[in-house]
């Protein structure tokens, strides 16, 4: 195997680690915020990872700019989007989870 | 009543986020760039009218949820997605119908002469389509977020 072929296989093996970490955060954490905390970021790394392995495997072409570009924008993006989701649930008045709660 | 008045004040004290501004300031050009290059690719490759006009109408959501809803409606105005609506219907049936008034058939761009009169001739009708899309886009999303803010009353 090539490094380059190396680099890909580990770049996508992480992806596919992050996503299935968000993807677990996401059915096992009980509120919004503890999700929104678990998948905005492994969720976002995921994606980076990935675009990344898709970006050295199409090499030297075309694609790999308008890759790396969907990769900036993902980067950008991503958390910005999981920081309104949480404003908007702070601002619509919703409960953090608590162990009292539960508790009680 | 006051219970009535609590409720039409609740959204103008939005808090604009420091953070979804600036992004919202970073990444809106190229948002709209975008969905330029996405109806302008209609005629060859994958895209079109429809969906370059909802990424351009996704500009306006995205301004709306970064400085609030209510200064974006003020700052588009109400007559704004009716006049791109309407503006993109008219160049459509105008494209459509100038054909038909050089002798060929509706939309048959060869009657206009122009060299790969079809391809330019389909562009523009992506463009006419992609402002109709953006422009009930940009309409629907205010009429949903009155429809939000007034529970149940009628819509502004």
């Amino acid at each position: 195997m090539s490094p380059r072929e190396i680099a890909i296989l580990v770049l996508s093996a992480g992806g596919v680690f992050f996503a299935v970490v968000a993807a677990i955060g996401l059915i096992r954490l009980p509120d919004i915020y503890t999700r929104t905390h678990s998948v905005s970021k492994s969720e976002t790394f995921g994606a980076v990872l990935a675009l990344a392995a898709v970006a050295l495997t199409f090499g030297n072409d075309l694609s790999t700019l308008k890759t790396v570009l969907l990769l900036v924008f993902m980067f950008i993006t991503n958390p910005t989007a999981a920081h309104a989701i949480v404003r908007a649930a702070a601002d619509q008045g919703i409960e953090p989870w608590t162990t009292e709660d539960e508790e009680s | 009543m006051s219970d009535d008045t609590a409720e039409s004040e609740s959204p103008t004290r939005y808090v604009e986020s420091p953070i979804i501004m600036a992004t919202v300031r970073v990444v809106a050009p190229f948002v709209f760039t975008f969905g330029l290059f996405v109806m302008f690719h209609g005629a060859d490759s994958s895209g079109g009218g429809f969906q370059g006009g909802v990424i351009v109408g996704t500009v306006v959501l995205m301004l709306g949820m970064a400085f609030g809803i209510q200064t974006t409606r003020e700052w588009v105005g109400p007559k704004l997605p009716v006049v791109l609506v309407g503006a993109g219907v008219l160049a459509f049936l105008l494209i459509g119908i100038g054909p038909v008034l050089l002798g060929g058939a509706f939309l048959e761009y060869h009657a206009y002469g122009v060299h790969h009169a079809s391809k330019y001739g389909i562009e523009l009708v992506e463009l006419a389509i992609g402002l109709i899309v953006s422009g009930i886009v940009t309409g629907l999303f205010f009429v949903i977020a009155a429809g939000m803010r007034n529970s149940g009353g009628e819509t502004a």
